[in-house]
């Protein structure tokens, strides 16, 4: 039996981690904010108002679910699964540290790129589903955006895979023993890095729900719970490419003196913090200047790195 | 049940799959949809190939399989470029509709 | 690994189908991106996972993509269901379903007389596609980016209407 419990002991960990991790996140991005913005944030429920997020999650689930009468029903209650189940599956292969993993695919990295392709899915069928027209233009403005970013993060990606000679994400971190990714490949990781706010549609690139011009755009019609999967959906993306960050540029769980999975976890929400201090600082862009931005700049810088990153390794 | 998988199950899911492509493409006169179902014959072919590539445990079936995707990713971007212009003077996509020349 | 395969492909073929009819185009996407990612699984049963995550990041996640992205800006809703005279009656679906069972027959014995052997289940990763690809296969690689390069001039320039459109993806 030890033999078939041992995967779901690890299942169970690394689930429980992570839906702890973005509930945390909530409380978290909401503290840094206030801080940034010269405010207190959520200090009322609990110590340091951590119980607002059992307050908030309380609430989210006594909301009524309603699904408009004008909507394609079935889409519309599946859009919210599919990035729940796209995104969690992705943390299958991502390993907190050397013992703490699912499935260490051979595969591993394309395997998350794989899922974070199918979370287009989740806007665009909810933008859809709803049969609303500022849905319709925020699924729209989703798929353009998400499809085009992807593909600055699997060419900007590449650079590391070369060094590493695997996609393996545990052979990945092994190769960082002497020196971190974050210093050969400081390109490729700016490059990965704005892709990873695009793909997960975090603020200065949250054009598909922006909130001035398409009132929430995709999950305009969402409430209660479904809204909620959308909304965890969006944190446990951010948590993902802060862990991928993390694994491929910050050499992963390698640290001196403390425990491997506390290295994890506190370079994962030092780069969390990043995303959020983003957020606290930056407009947002045009969709066209978004568009003409990862064409025009992006692409050609994440080739240069592959490009370059080649030769060195070739010679 | 052996423990194996047979190379003519393979290849009957994979021939199966293209018959039912080849019926969507003759049955349907919607543009969007045809282009769809030459999309599943498509795959079909390549996973033939996937098969095939295993059975012998080689990697050539997985390099057709990528040459096949490179061809349908080139394909789907003229086919649908092609299918907006068409849908500014049939709305509906009907095939029947565009198989006039001149003008 | 056996009954992953049959119940892989048996979605496959039922999704399939039921995206060969439907009446929604968007619903139909949703059926071929269920019998892609099926197909995923398939080739995952038999020992190749580059191919089978190639097919979801490709297929399922850009050209299905492009797909949907085009029923929404073509907005071929229920409402705006496209019309498919005599889709529905039988008539229609006869000739080619008796022309598509032929070839399948056909298809079924050429198989069934040669194809007793068994898929070796050893996986070729992609360090092996790798190598073959740029190995033998270069020209090929080549002659596959020049078709890319003619599928991108062709789109950009087919889309470079008057419609505007929000990217060539």
């Amino acid at each position: 039996m030890t033999g078939l419990l041992a995967p779901l002991a690890d299942v169970a960990l690394v689930l429980g981690l992570v839906l702890t991790m973005a509930a945390f996140l909530i409380w978290y991005e909401r503290r840094l904010l206030a801080l940034w913005q010269d405010r207190y944030g959520p200090n009322r429920v609990g110590p340091f108002g951590l119980l607002q997020v059992v307050a908030d999650v309380i609430k989210i689930f006594f909301k009524e679910d309603w699904v408009p009468p004008f909507a394609d029903r079935t889409v519309f209650v599946l859009a919210p699964m599919v990035i729940m189940v796209a995104v969690l599956m992705s943390f299958a292969v991502v390993p907190i540290s050397p013992e703490i993993v699912v499935a260490d695919s051979s595969v591993g990295v394309l395997f998350i790129l794989a899922m974070s392709s199918m979370t287009v899915y989740a806007s665009v069928l909810g933008g859809w589903a709803s049969n609303n027209k500022y849905a319709l233009l925020g699924g729209l403005r989703a798929a353009a955006q998400m499809v085009s970013y992807e593909v600055f993060m699997g060419i900007s990606l590449m650079g590391v895979v070369v060094l590493a000679g695997s996609f393996r994400l545990g052979d990945i971190v092994e190769a960082q023993s002497g020196l971190w990714n974050c210093v050969p490949q400081f390109l490729g990781m700016l490059v990965f890095a704005v892709a990873g706010v695009a793909e997960t549609k975090r603020v200065p690139f949250d054009l598909p729900e922006a909130e001035a011009e398409l009132v929430a755009g995709y999950h305009t019609e969402y409430s209660g719970m479904k809204f909620g999967m959308f909304f965890v959906g969006e944190y446990l993306g951010v948590t993902l490419i802060s862990a991928l960050i993390v694994l491929l540029y910050f050499g992963g769980w390698r640290g001196p003196w403390l425990p491997p999975v506390v290295w994890f976890l506190l370079k994962t929400l030092a780069v969390i913090a990043v995303f959020f201090l983003l957020r606290a600082s930056l407009p947002r862009p045009r969709f066209d200047q978004l568009m003409a931005y990862g064409w025009k700049v992006l692409l050609p810088l994440a080739l240069l790195n592959l490009l370059v990153t080649g030769l060195v390794v070739l010679s | 049940m052996s423990g194996a998988v047979l190379l003519g199950h393979g290849l009957l899911v994979a021939s199966a799959l293209f018959a039912i492509g080849l019926v969507g493409v003759l049955v349907r006169r919607n543009l969007l949809f045809q282009l769809l179902s030459i999309e599943i014959m498509l795959n079909a072919a390549a996973m033939a190939f996937v098969i095939a590539g295993a059975r012998w445990g080689v990697a050539d079936g997985q390099v057709m399989f990528v040459f096949i995707l490179v061809m349908a990713a080139a394909e789907v971007a003229v086919g649908l470029a092609l299918l907006l212009r068409i849908s500014r003077r049939v709305p509906d996509l009907d095939g029947d509709a565009v198989s006039g020349m001149g003008g | 690994m056996t009954v992953l395969f049959y119940l892989a492909g048996a979605v496959a073929l039922l999704a399939a189908g039921l995206a060969v009819s439907r009446r929604n185009a968007f619903h139909a996407l949703l059926y071929v991106v269920v019998s892609l990612l099926a197909a995923a699984v398939v080739f995952l049963t038999l020992g190749a996972p580059f191919a089978a995550v190639l097919e979801i990041i490709v297929y399922a996640g850009a050209i299905i993509v492009l797909f949907v992205f085009v029923v929404m800006m073509l907005n071929l809703g229920p409402e705006a269901a496209p019309r498919q005279h005599g889709l529905l009656s039988p008539a229609t679906w006869i000739g080619p379903g008796v022309l598509a069972a032929v070839l399948l027959a056909e298809l079924v014995v050429v198989i069934t007389t040669a194809g007793g052997d068994a898929v070796a289940g050893d996986a070729v990763g992609p360090r092996e596609v790798s190598h073959a690809l740029f190995g033998p296969y270069v020209l090929a690689v080549e002659l596959a980016s020049f078709l890319l390069l003619a599928g991108l001039v062709g789109a950009a320039y087919l889309g470079s209407g008057s419609r505007t459109t929000g990217g060539e993806g």
